[in-house]
């Protein structure tokens, strides 16, 4: 990666950081549980994405070492990513300053910035099993968010906790279905090799 | 033979072992899973006394372990098979084996340690409610174990989602889709790809939805106080369940192509109608599990609809193109009458027969007082019994066809054995079906015994026959010098 695209990523890092500080900015999208889920969540995940390139040049390839395949490093984003499905940190980021901050720290480092790194590393078996998860877990939380009777946040309300869970099962099915149409039409130059075993013997 | 069937079918050793273990296993299950159902039958023929939850054990053992040891014996078909055209890894065959055998070894614990006896389908609520028969923990390991499954199967798919993306392009051109409706259709795409192709399609769709279903079911067993949807839940299950099983005789039915042609002498090839066989049923696959919730009344009426409509339609296609094709391959071929060669056309007389009452049972008017009568067990054991397994069988005796003489006198009794007990054993419950015996009944009343008792006799039958099978297929395989590393085609 060149300097200027380092320094750019850097830069772009930590504005998108300070950004989401804002207290306009944070306030908008703290406003509601659906907007701190698909919104201000996904915002710190690209900016700690973006800081991979703020690790030193020999980082990265001395990681590959403990990081087989990026599985190390998938398994590390998910089982982060988790607690930050739970409602109650939701809750709790929105009326506690030490989660508030701890959410602002464990989402770039423990999910963006691990996943940065795996992802390119990963093989296509492993994707796939990440990817399948991941799609799983939408409809799966959707699925909660809609159904559970009761408000799971102090900080907001049933209706939002619904639309939630419905955004959460449209996105898995948007998502379900661009992976399918991938693997249907998309093309793999990546993955090509030579032609088919069988063909090649003609 | 040639291109489009090439002959070498040499396995690495490491290959030789994993393929072993994968048909050693699975004879080995499929008696003992034969075994449970005789003991079912017979205790409802009153020939021997079974109680209750020990029969609901046995029942819901029986269907796990038949379903998930079907798609094992025919995922080895598929890679058996598919690994001639692209690049499979071992590993991945290997991963999806020890993952079946620690989801088999949950699914065992949690049914005779654990006592679930809430059948195979583990419908929402039954797991949670046992009335004190198993604990929570029991259901969970249950579904634990088909998660563990589930991954097994994903890994493998993946595997050859990979391979067939990097010689092919995508999974579109697998299944041979820019050909339907023009262009230079090529002669030599091979059949088992484009089978390969829908399969890792609709059961990685299939995967996800047992994937999403039972971890809610998991969460709801800790947490009861979240009540789920069971018509929700009941259509997961059966989306996911329907498409595993359906994904089993579309992964076997690559022995009939690749298999057949090798004894008539005569190429398998695509046809344009082939790939549209194929590609009409990658869609009504997905679509057509309503089929088993017609009797659910608050299902939205047009699910219903297209559940009936779909059930005439689903099947056919596919079915039409391989029976079809297989007559056609065999029809004055001078067709060397091995053993794989009949199993391969017994094959299509099971599948044949066997999804009549299916679509029977597929109208509404006839599901709302067949469907739960024994009328589904004829069809699903006809099908499975005469259709997938002969398919599963005939690549097991091509495995050690190379090293023993075929058609021994084992085998010359085994084969009308298994058809002759298997038409008895499907047969009684065909006809019990009819005159509205219930399924999934420990005891029965008195007029449904006979039917019982002869599908016992029937079951003995076929159990006789997989024994002798089984045991000519392990001997054949662990007595030959270095055994499994190379079989020529013939």
């Amino acid at each position: 990666m060149s300097r200027a695209r380092r320094a750019c990523s850097i830069g772009a890092a930590a504005l998108l950081l300070l950004g989401l500080r804002m207290p306009p900015v944070k306030g908008a999208l703290e406003a509601t549980m659906t907007a701190q889920m698909l919104l201000l969540m996904p915002l710190l995940f690209v900016a700690g994405a973006l800081l991979r390139a703020a690790l030193p040049a020999r980082i990265v390839p001395r990681s590959a070492a403990w990081d087989y395949r990026g599985i190390t490093g998938l398994v590390l984003a998910s089982v982060a990513s988790v607690f930050w499905l739970l409602p109650r940190l939701l809750d709790s980021a929105v009326s506690q300053p030490a989660v508030d901050a701890a959410r602002y720290v464990s989402i770039p480092l423990l999910i963006g910035l691990p996943f940065s790194v795996s992802w390119p590393r990963a093989s296509f078996i492993v994707r796939g099993v990440f990817l399948l998860e991941c799609v799983a877990t939408l409809f799966r939380m959707g699925w909660l968010y809609l159904i559970w009777p009761h408000r799971l946040c102090n900080n907001y309300l049933l209706d939002d906790q619904q639309r939630l869970g419905q955004y959460l099962v449209l996105i898995g099915l948007a998502a379900c279905i661009a992976i399918a149409a991938k693997l249907l039409w998309g093309r793999f130059d990546a993955l090509a090799e030579a032609p088919p075993r069988a063909s090649a013997q003609h | 033979m040639s291109a489009l069937h090439p002959d070498n079918e040499t396995l690495t050793r490491g290959e030789g072992l994993v393929l072993n273990l994968y048909v050693i296993s699975a004879l080995a299950v499929v008696v003992v899973m034969m075994l449970f159902g005789l003991i079912m039958r017979m205790a409802q023929g009153t020939w021997i006394n079974v109680p209750p939850d020990i029969f609901y054990q046995l029942m819901t053992a029986h269907g796990a372990g038949m379903v998930g040891t079907v798609g094992l014996a025919s995922s080895a078909v598929m890679w058996f098979f598919l690994r001639k055209y692209v690049r499979l890894h071992v590993a991945m065959f290997a991963a999806n084996y020890v993952l079946f055998m620690l989801g088999a070894l949950a699914i065992l614990a949690a049914v005779f340690i654990g006592g679930y006896a809430g059948g195979w389908t583990f419908l929402y609520p039954l797991p949670v409610h046992s009335m004190g028969v198993w604990s929570v923990n029991s259901a969970a390991l249950f579904m634990v174990g088909y998660l563990l499954i589930g991954v097994g199967f994903l890994v493998f798919y993946l595997d050859a989602m990979l391979a067939i993306i990097r010689s092919y392009g995508n999974l579109g051109r697998g299944l041979g889709l820019q050909w339907l409706f023009g262009g230079d259709l090529d002669k030599t795409h091979p059949p088992a790809v484009v089978a390969s192709s829908m399969v890792v399609i609709v059961n990685s769709l299939g995967i996800l939805g047992g994937a999403i279903v039972l971890v809610m079911c998991l969460i709801n067993a800790y947490v009861p106080s979240l009540a789920l949807n069971a018509l929700l839940v009941k259509n997961l299950i059966y989306f996911f369940g329907h498409v595993f099983i359906n994904a089993s005789i579309y992964m076997a039915v690559i022995a009939v192509y690749e298999l057949l042609p090798r004894f008539s002498g005569r190429l398998w090839t695509v046809s344009r109608p082939f790939l549209w066989a194929w590609a009409l049923t990658t869609v009504m696959v997905l679509i057509v599990y309503p089929h088993h919730l017609l009797m659910d009344y608050v299902m939205p009426h047009w699910m219903l609809v297209m559940g009936q409509i779909i059930s005439y339609t689903s099947g056919l296609p596919v079915f039409v193109v391989t029976a079809y094709g297989a007559l056609a391959n065999v029809y004055r071929s001078g067709i060397r009458w091995s053993v794989p060669a009949q199993l391969a056309m017994l094959s299509m007389f099971g599948w044949a027969a066997g999804i009549v009452p299916a679509i029977i049972d597929g109208t509404i008017s006839v599901n709302q007082v067949m469907h739960n009568t024994q009328w589904v067990p004829g069809h699903f054991h006809f099908y499975l019994l005469l259709g997938v397994l002969p398919m599963v069988l005939a690549l097991m005796f091509h495995l050690i066809d190379a090293r023993r003489p075929a058609g021994g006198a084992v085998l010359r009794l085994g084969l009308p054995l298994y058809l002759l007990g298997g038409l008895i054993f499907v047969g009684a419950f065909l006809a019990a079906g009819h005159v509205s015996a219930p399924r999934r009944y420990a005891a029965h009343l008195p007029q449904w015994v006979p039917y019982d008792q002869v599908g016992s006799i029937g079951a003995i039958l076929v159990i006789v026959a997989v024994l002798l099978f089984a045991t000519y297929i392990i001997v054949g395989l662990l007595g030959a010098p270095g055994n499994a590393t190379a079989h020529a085609a013939r």
